[in-house]
């Protein structure tokens, strides 16, 4: 690894005043699991990287206001979100997807901020989050912008954020009553590798019929997406079998895999069908209570 | 060249300083500048788990952890799980059920294994699984392992409980 320097400021100001300038060898470091990957393979030499750690007390809460919303802080770990019964009790497809992400290890130091903003297609939360609306909100010294996650998400490894923007908050609505949600991973190589597609799906029925849908897909795409074809058709319908498998083949035709070692454009568009049918079939299949589930 | 800085933490209970660069990891830190020896690079990625220190209590992989961010934080290796004289009950469990072959993977097996009985006492082998998926064997002991954990956590609940009788006979004697 490159030689840089660390700098671990006390306060957001401070972070945001050292991080205000346009040199893409300066940038912040939460826990640091993706950019150290980068740097020990040299496809990132920094000059000087800015430690959020000592803000974690400020930028770590997990709750839920008045109105329902649920805010998390940046600096959350993906294992405090995991174990915490606040999440649990928002979605439970959250700490279900957190549990296959990885291992134990890496969810102790990962955070929150750094999951969304390193822009990877391939993480594990960002369909769910962008299933649910997410927003996520971006400070720097100018000030603060909420930007939904749609918009966040602009590209592979790219985001919205800008020279000197940090995460500082994201915002999930709250989920109107009555919805089930899943998220299905397909690994391709081993069990608790990364993604080779992910499908978030959350459905609202009303009377045996779709009120509500919203279907994600990730990792087998360039950046997760909304499938709005797949939500529009589905609203209205009863989820037979025929409409489910439809969902799924529509799904097909709105995506634009892209070839990796996980497979190819083509493979990868036949498990997405198949995942984003499974995921319906899951939530159509659970009783009221159910919340669905996260399967491999 | 990035300069030296002085950490200061607790290295098994013990405070302790030195003089770090910003980029060097935690393994080689604690490898250089206190010969513990039980944390090992291996992959250097957080896949395979042989690098395993805990940091205020919580297990993390030492390859992707910077050891400058380690100032004023409690830090444990396997090297304080126990001493010669006295090992851990996961250390005991781990050689009676002879949970290791070449025993590379070992020290990080005992610590994962460590903290998984402090979250889990009574896991099943599924839990147990799930826990320690991050951690690798090479030369693939799983089930001789996977027994140890289960023996391990026999030996905690038994020393558990001889604690709760020991505490309820000297309140009934005072
Ligand atoms: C072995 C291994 C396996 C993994 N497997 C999976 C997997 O299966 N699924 C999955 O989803 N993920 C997986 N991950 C990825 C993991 O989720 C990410 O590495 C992690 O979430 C990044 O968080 P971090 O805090 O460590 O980020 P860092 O490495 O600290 O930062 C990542 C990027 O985000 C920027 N950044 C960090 N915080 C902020 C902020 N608040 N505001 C603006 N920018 C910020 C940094 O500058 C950097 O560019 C894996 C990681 C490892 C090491
Ligand atoms: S060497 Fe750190 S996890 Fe493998
Ligand atoms: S005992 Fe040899 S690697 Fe596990």
């Amino acid at each position: 690894m490159n030689a840089f320097d660390l700098i671990q400021p006390d306060t957001l100001e401070e972070a945001l005043s050292l991080l205000n300038t346009d040199d893409p060898l300066v940038r912040p470091l939460a826990g640091g699991t993706a950019l150290m990957l980068m740097m020990k393979s040299k496809l990132y030499a920094p000059e000087r990287l800015v430690s959020l750690q000592r803000l974690k007390p400020s930028l770590d809460k997990v709750k839920v206001d008045e109105a329902g919303r649920l805010h998390l802080g940046p600096l959350a770990t993906l294992r405090e979100l995991e174990l915490s019964p606040v999440v649990a009790q928002f979605s439970p497809v959250i700490p279900k997807a957190l549990r296959t992400l990885s291992n134990v290890r890496v969810r102790n130091v990962a955070t929150l901020g750094g999951h969304l903003a390193h822009g990877d297609p391939h993480m594990d939360l960002p369909p769910i989050l962008l299933a649910l609306d997410a927003q996520v909100r971006v400070s720097s010294e100018a000030g603060h912008r909420d930007i939904p996650l749609s918009e966040f998400l602009t590209g592979y490894y790219s985001t919205a954020l800008a020279p000197g923007e940090l995460i500082t908050e994201v915002v999930v609505p709250p989920l109107p009553q009555g919805t089930r949600g899943t998220y299905v991973k397909f690994t391709a190589l081993s069990a608790d590798d990364w993604p080779m597609a992910g499908v978030a799906a959350f459905v609202r029925l009303e009377d045996g019929q779709i009120s509500d849908a919203r279907v994600a897909v990730s990792a087998a795409t360039e950046r997760p997406v909304r499938l709005h074809e797949v939500e529009s058709f589905l609203r209205g319908q009863r989820p037979t079998d025929e409409v489910l498998h439809h969902a799924g083949e529509l799904a097909g035709t709105q995506i634009h895999p892209l070839a990796d070692i996980r497979g190819s454009s083509g493979y990868k568009r036949e498990i997405v069908k198949v995942c984003v049918r499974r995921s319906l079939q899951q939530i159509a299949q659970t009783d009221h209570n159910g919340d669905g589930g996260v399967t491999q | 060249m990035a300069e030296y800085r002085t950490i200061r933490f607790r290295l098994n209970g013990r405070p302790v300083e030195l003089a770090v660069q910003p980029h060097e990891n935690l393994v080689e830190a604690l490898r250089r500048g206190f010969q513990m020896y039980s944390v090992r690079e291996s992959c250097g990625q957080g896949l395979c788990g042989c690098c395993t220190v805990y940091v205020n209590g919580k297990a993390v992989s030492g390859c992707l952890y910077l050891a400058a961010l380690v100032d004023g934080c409690d830090v444990q290796t396997a090297e304080g799980l126990g001493t010669l004289q006295q090992l851990s009950p996961v250390q005991e469990a781990f050689i009676e059920c002879e949970g290791f072959q070449c025993g590379f993977c070992t020290p990080g097996m005992i610590m994962m294994a460590t903290q998984l009985l402090q979250e889990n006492p009574n896991p099943t082998d599924e839990e147990i699984k799930h826990y320690m998926s991050g951690n690798l064997c090479r030369c693939a002991a799983y089930p001789e392992i996977i027994a140890a954990v289960h023996r391990a956590a026999e030996k905690l609940r038994a020393s558990k409980e001889t604690d709760a009788k020991a505490d309820q006979a000297a309140t009934v004697a005072g």
